[in-house]
Order: C-alpha cells, then sequence, then structure tokens
C-alpha cells in the first residue's frame, strides 16, 4: 500500500495547532504551489489557555519560515522583545535576591576560566558574561530598527498575547498558505490496524481522512489520549507545582516594558510577570500539597497590589490546573501530538512554546514521503522527546535545589529522593569543574551548558577549587571579558527604549511634532 | 539652517545621533573635503580631486561621491558602500569649535539643526546616565582631533603643491551608456609630468616633509573615477 502523505490534519487550533500548520504548509511551498494539503480542526468558541506567553530565540527562524514578517508580528500580537529570565528571591527569598539568565551566552572560551575570572571578581556571574544582563536593567530593547528583520546586537526572543498570536497565525496560515480551517467539533476517531488513524468525524463536516494526524487539542488529547490511550507520566514528583492563577493587569501607554520574564518566589511556588505593551500576564504557580487556593489567590494580590496599587485589586483571576508530567510517547502510528496534548510542565524556563517548534522540526527534518514511513519514525522522535522532557524536568529542578528557602515547600525540594539520579551525579560534578558541552551531548539540547552555568552560578554555587591541572585559556577568556565591558557602553548607547521601540511600530498620526525643540 | 552649540553632557544629556546612511540625513551630497592625512584610507575607495577655494585662493583636496550636486553614488538601499567614509563626513552632526584666542583648545560643537540629531529614543546615545561619553561620542571626538590635526598639517602640503606649481585644472566627460553626457569641471589634479621634473632636491623636501605618500595616493585613487561612472550607469539603468 504505498501512498504518498499528501494530507495532514491538526486537530485543535491555538499555539500549538496553527503552529504546526504554518510551519509545515510554508514548508511544503513548492514551485507549482503547496505539495501537500493542510487542515485545521479547530472546536468553535475554545479559549487558548495563553500561560504560554514566553518564547524562545528560535521563534525568530520559525517566524521567517512561515513567512511573516517581524514588525508585524509584534504590531499584531501586542508582542516585545524577551531577553531572558530573571528570578528574584529563588536563592534566600531576602531584598537584593535576584539574577539572570540570559539569552545571550558567555563567550565561546573555555568555561572553567570564564568560571575561574567570575570567581576573583566579585561581579555577578551574568554582568560578566555578557552585555545582556545591563541591557534588560535598563529596559532597552536587544535590536534597532535599522537592523534586517529578525537580527539583534543580543540575542533576544519575544513575550507575546497568546490569543493574537493564535489568531494572527491562523489568519495567514489560511490566507497565504492555502490552510484549510474547519471550525467544528471532533466526535469521533476512526482507526484502523495498528494504531492507524484513518479519518475524525466531525459533527458538521463529517468525516476527514487524513494521512498524518497531528494532536493539539490540548488537555483533552483527543488522538493521543483518548483515542490511542498513550499513557501519561506524572511527574509531580519532581516539580510539584500543578496549579496557577492568572490574571492580566493593564498597564498605562507611557510605562516602561521590562526586557525578560521576571520569576518571583514565593513561600509555596513563583509568580511569572511578562510585560507586553498594553498589558502585564501575570501569574502565581503553586502546588496543590502545599498551598490552599484561598493563600495562592492572597500571595497574587500582594504582588499586584505592589505592582499597580488599589487598581489591580478587582481584577479577575483565573484558574488553571495541570498535572505535571508527559506521555510515554508522542508519536504513535500516524499521530503525533504537540503542545499540551504530549506534555506540560510549570512555565518557569518557557519551555512550552520552544517544545512545539522542535517537534515540528524533527517531524520536517525528517519529513516521511509515503505513508508507509511514518510508523517506523516514531520510535526515534520519542527517543529524542523522552530525552528533552527528562532535560527540563533536571532543568526546573535545578532551579529548585539550589535555593537556601526555608519554607516547607522549598525544604520539599531539598529532599534527594525525588531528584533525578542524573541531576545527583551533575551536582556532584559541577563541584569540581563548570557545566560543559560534554554534559548535554545532543546536537540539539533543549537547555544548554552555558544555561546551566546560569542558574547555576546566579544561585550562587560555589565555583569549582583549582585542580591539579593549571587552568587554560585564561589570557584568551580575559580578553573576551574585555570586549565584552566595551560592548557593553557601547551597547547601552546604541540600543532604543523597548517601550519607544515598540509603539514606533504603531501607525503614526499624519503629524508629529518637531523631534528636537530649539530653543534660541 | 544650522543651529551650532557647544557640546554640554547637562544640556545634551538625552540627546541622540542617527548613525545609519540615508540621504534624508545629510547623506546626499557629490563631494566631501579630506586632508592628507586620510589620503591613504580614502583612496581604497574614492577618487581624491583638487580644488582652489575662489574666497581665500588656496587649495583644498575632496573625495567625489557623485556627478552632481546632491548625487551620492556610493549611497544605495540605505547601505553606504564603502568601508570607510571621509572624516569630514563622518563626524557629522558634529563640528569643530575653536574660540578666537587661537591656542585655547578646540571645543565639540553639535550642529542641533542636523537631521541625525534627534531627542527620541533612537540612535545613539551621546552620554551615559552618569553623563560621561558614550563609546560613540568618544570616537566622534577621536575623529574631530584627527580631522583637525589633518586640516591644520594640510595647509604646507597645499603649499607645497602650489610652489611646485604641480597641480593643473582637470575636467572630464562623463558620457553614460545612454548617451548623456555629464561634465566635472572646476577640479585640478597633480600633473604627473611635473612631478616626474621634479629635482632631487625638491623631491627630497616633499618626502622629508612627508608629502610625497599623499600625493602618489591621490594620484593612484582616480582609478576610482571609472568606478564611479559604472556606478552612475548602474543607478540609471538598473
Amino acid at each position: 500500500m504505498e501512498r504518498h502523505v499528501d494530507h495532514i490534519v491538526v486537530v485543535g487550533g491555538g499555539t500549538a495547532g496553527w503552529l504546526a500548520a504554518a510551519l509545515i504548509a510554508a514548508r511544503a511551498q513548492g514551485e507549482a504551489g503547496p505539495t501537500l494539503q493542510v487542515t485545521v480542526i479547530e472546536a468553535p468558541d475554545v479559549p487558548t489557555i495563553g500561560v504560554g506567553e514566553g518564547t524562545w530565540p528560535t521563534m525568530r527562524s520559525t517566524l521567517a519560515a512561515i513567512g511573516i514578517d517581524e514588525a508585524d508580528f509584534l504590531r499584531e500580537c501586542d508582542g516585545a522583545f524577551k531577553q531572558g529570565s530573571r528570578f528574584d528571591g529563588w536563592v534566600s527569598g531576602e531584598a537584593g535576591d535576584s539574577y539572570l539568565h540570559p539569552f545571550t551566552p558567555p563567550p565561546a572560551v573555555a568555561p572553567a576560566a570564564l568560571v575561574k575570572l567570575w570567581s576573583e571578581s566579585g561581579q555577578p556571574f551574568a554582568d560578566l558574561m555578557t552585555a545582556q544582563t545591563k541591557i534588560c536593567a535598563a529596559g532597552l530593547a536587544p535590536r534597532q530598527r535599522e537592523m534586517p528583520p529578525y537580527n539583534g546586537a543580543l540575542n533576544y526572543a519575544y513575550h507575546l498575547d497568546a490569543a493574537k498570536f493564535a489568531g494572527m497565525l491562523s489568519r495567514h496560515a489560511t490566507q497565504k498558505l492555502g490552510v484549510r480551517h474547519i471550525s467544528d467539533l471532533v466526535v469521533e476517531v476512526e482507526g484502523g490496524e495498528n494504531d492507524h488513524i484513518a479519518a475524525v468525524h466531525t459533527r458538521a463536516n463529517g468525516r476527514i481522512a487524513g494521512d498524518l494526524f497531528i494532536d493539539c487539542s490540548g488537555h483533552a488529547a483527543l488522538l493521543i489520549g483518548d483515542h490511542l490511550k498513550v499513557p501519561w507520566i506524572d511527574r509531580s514528583d519532581v516539580v510539584f507545582n500543578d496549579r496557577a492563577l492568572a490574571v492580566q493587569l493593564p498597564v498605562d501607554e507611557a510605562s516602561a516594558i521590562a526586557s525578560q520574564t521576571v520569576s518571583t518566589a514565593h513561600e509555596g511556588g513563583w509568580i511569572w510577570d511578562i510585560g507586553l505593551p498594553r498589558r502585564r500576564g501575570i501569574g502565581c504557580v503553586y502546588s496543590s500539597q502545599f498551598t490552599e487556593d484561598a493563600r495562592a489567590e492572597a500571595i497574587l494580590r500582594d504582588y499586584l497590589a505592589l505592582a499597580a496599587g488599589d487598581a489591580a485589586q478587582d481584577l479577575p483571576l483565573r484558574q488553571l490546573r495541570f498535572a505535571p508530567g508527559h506521555r510515554t510517547e508522542f508519536w504513535r502510528g500516524n499521530c503525533i501530538a504537540l503542545g499540551m496534548a504530549s506534555g506540560f510542565i510549570e512555565p518557569l524556563e518557557a519551555s512550552a512554546i520552544v517544545m512545539i517548534e522542535l517537534g515540528l522540526g524533527a517531524l520536517l527534518e525528517d519529513f516521511p514521503a509515503d505513508a508507509a514511513a511514518i510508523a517506523p519514525r516514531a520510535a526515534r522522535f520519542n527517543a529524542l522527546f523522552r530525552y528533552r522532557w527528562e532535560r527540563i524536568i533536571e532543568f526546573l529542578k535545578l532551579h529548585y535545589v539550589l535555593s537556601r528557602r526555608s519554607e516547607p515547600y522549598w525544604q520539599a525540594h531539598q529532599h534527594r529522593v525525588n531528584w533525578p539520579e542524573r541531576l545527583e551525579d551533575l551536582l556532584t560534578l559541577w563541584r569540581h569543574r563548570p557545566p560543559s558541552v560534554s554534559d548535554f551531548p545532543q546536537s540539539q539540547e533543549i537547555f544548554s551548558a552555558e544555561s546551566h552555568q546560569y542558574v547555576l552560578y546566579g544561585m550562587g554555587f560555589a565555583p569549582p577549587q583549582d585542580g591539579q591541572l593549571p587552568i587554560g585559556g585564561l589570557s584568551a577568556a580575559r580578553q573576551q571579558l574585555a570586549q565584552i565591558a566595551q560592548k557593553t557602553r557601547h551597547f547601552a548607547s546604541a540600543l532604543p527604549d523597548n517601550r519607544h521601540y515598540l509603539s514606533a511600530l504603531q501607525p503614526t498620526p499624519p503629524s508629529q511634532p518637531a523631534a528636537l525643540q530649539v530653543t534660541q | 539652517m544650522t543651529q551650532h552649540a557647544i557640546l554640554d553632557p547637562a544640556t545634551h544629556r538625552d540627546l541622540r545621533v542617527r548613525t545609519d546612511p540615508s540621504s534624508e540625513l545629510g547623506d546626499a551630497v557629490m563631494a566631501c573635503l579630506a586632508v592628507p592625512s586620510e589620503f591613504r584610507r580614502l583612496s581604497c575607495d574614492y577618487p581624491i580631486v583638487y580644488r582652489n577655494d575662489p574666497d581665500s585662493g588656496s587649495f583644498t583636496a575632496l573625495v567625489l561621491f557623485g556627478f552632481e550636486a546632491g548625487e551620492n553614488l556610493y549611497l544605495t538601499d540605505g547601505r553606504w558602500d564603502a568601508s570607510v567614509k571621509p572624516l569630514a563626513h563622518a563626524i557629522q552632526p558634529f563640528l569643530i569649535g575653536r574660540s578666537k584666542d587661537s591656542d585655547a583648545p578646540a571645543q565639540v560643537h553639535i550642529d542641533l539643526a542636523h537631521p541625525r540629531v534627534l531627542s527620541g529614543a533612537d540612535g545613539v546615545r551621546l552620554f551615559d546616565d552618569k553623563g560621561a561619553p558614550s563609546p560613540y561620542l568618544e570616537q566622534m571626538i577621536e575623529m574631530l582631533g584627527a580631522l583637525d590635526e589633518g586640516y591644520r598639517e594640510g595647509r604646507a602640503f597645499f603649499e607645497a603643491l602650489e610652489r611646485y606649481d604641480l597641480l593643473e585644472p582637470f575636467s572630464m566627460d562623463v558620457t553614460l551608456t545612454g548617451g548623456e553626457v555629464n561634465r566635472l569641471v572646476g577640479y585640478h589634479l597633480v600633473n604627473e609630468e611635473k612631478m616626474q621634473l621634479l629635482e632631487p632636491g625638491a623631491l627630497a623636501e616633499l618626502h622629508a616633509a612627508g608629502h610625497l605618500l599623499p600625493i602618489y595616493m591621490a594620484m593612484a585613487s582616480l582609478g576610482h573615477l571609472g568606478k564611479l561612472v559604472d556606478r552612475k550607469n548602474k543607478q540609471a539603468h538598473g
């Protein structure tokens, strides 16, 4: 039964569904038009969850590949620049307890030399390793308007309004890329032999057959869960958080826009704070084992009062309950699960959207031409994504195990019984040398050795003592750090303010006041 | 219209300068002053010619960007297609200010009416939050110093060219592939034959004063006249 893969059915819209449809359709634009058909079946009136509002720098190449203009994207999705994540109160909870995990890595020289020079400097690790720390603190954009789209002076990603993002992707996919949009409910999945899905049946549009099905139905997991019964692995033993209370705080049009996600630790979890041009998305993440809903609300209300005073007291909160974890498999038969249908974890390092991009990347990199070639790819895909989920969970756990906070929730994170074994080994290793590429050997590691360095040394992990062998590459490292100090001054004077950059993208009124008032 | 002011961190703390090439920002010019100390650098990209200033009667040097007023053939699609720019152009919107007492140190002036000067958040800052010069301003100050020095040292160079009567008027007809003719007039070049006939003593003097190098650099730079015609043809006919 030789058959081309020429109809891809995406079940579910949202960020996952529309990213999948747009990226596959964009890749399928041949010289003589689209080489395959993509259909999105989106349930009408289902609001998107809207927690994944922070991306990774990968989103720049993803948007470019889809064929979306960067300025249009920022305008239509209320987008802003994200240059990293700042962690406030994670180490001790005392005043001044703050560190940045920036997107720009340290210079590409021997990590041991960099760590040695840092340990002698008395400065925060990230301040020394990249200009980005100071640029973020000053609320500056990572790029100048004159730079080519999707390029910056510093590595960057985006904050965005998830509902608007899905809307923009949907418009682009249907109007420019020939994606078919069916607004309907899937009522039945028609299976075949060997976990093959032949078609889905919808309420109003009947039977929709396809060669490859992508399950982006979120929590419902209509294909991978409901139909294929792929088990879910609960990881709440390692990462405890299973609830979030989210709120949107409108902001003044002239207010500063933060250059990074701010994650502020509280007694039983943390609060995300994502700055967009018109609002801040704020959410309190906690664990139902440790914190009552009412207490979480009080914590969030306190944070809002500090951020915005009385104005924020009556804002409506939305609760989100989730089981932290992932499927045992993400690809079975001719079905691939992306987004929340495949796994979900607290949004601490914004792994949700990048995992969708990585899933699509792996699919498109080795796209099955023939229906018979679909299933054999599953094993490799599943091994890769099981590996990635393990790395995400370890990396998130690292943020908790390095804390010295004393509340029961934080103390529970100190119990080694719930540490992943590999993480414990790595921490032992890192007492003697910094995280290195050899600890993260995959070609596309989800969190690099550099990311681990930023968290480790940002949280005050002791730098290694000098070993028997002298540290090499010190003079090259010294040179690089001097260049970064120079670059920092240069960028601080050349990069525009975030708010100014983003406001200027809005259509301007016809007559503008003179740029400069000169008094005689 | 210009509006010159002495640059001062207190008054100009929040000023920014746009540094991208653009005809709207004052880059649409056909020529720019060049000083002999930068001939070597400029000769890689531009033709260097001489001109007699009718007011002072003395000679200066120019690099050519185009063949008619307002034409800069190096400026295409928001890009300046050369690796270097003459100092006198690169320092805009800054100027060297000098009080009547010519021994007093020069000051950095800024033309507040220059289109590159903004008070918004685009462009490069001149001062950091503490009022210290930004790396960009530091670079500008360095270039202003080099220009000032090059200009003052240049006087001896042009006097020597006159003393040995090395310059001769030059005009050039530029015929485009479309048949249109542009004529360059009013410029001077060094006459190569006169150079050849210089006495050893004169040569030694020019050499000792460091004038030989810029003379030959300017001669060599004339190869760019042909390339400038090519640029013009390309712009006219895509």
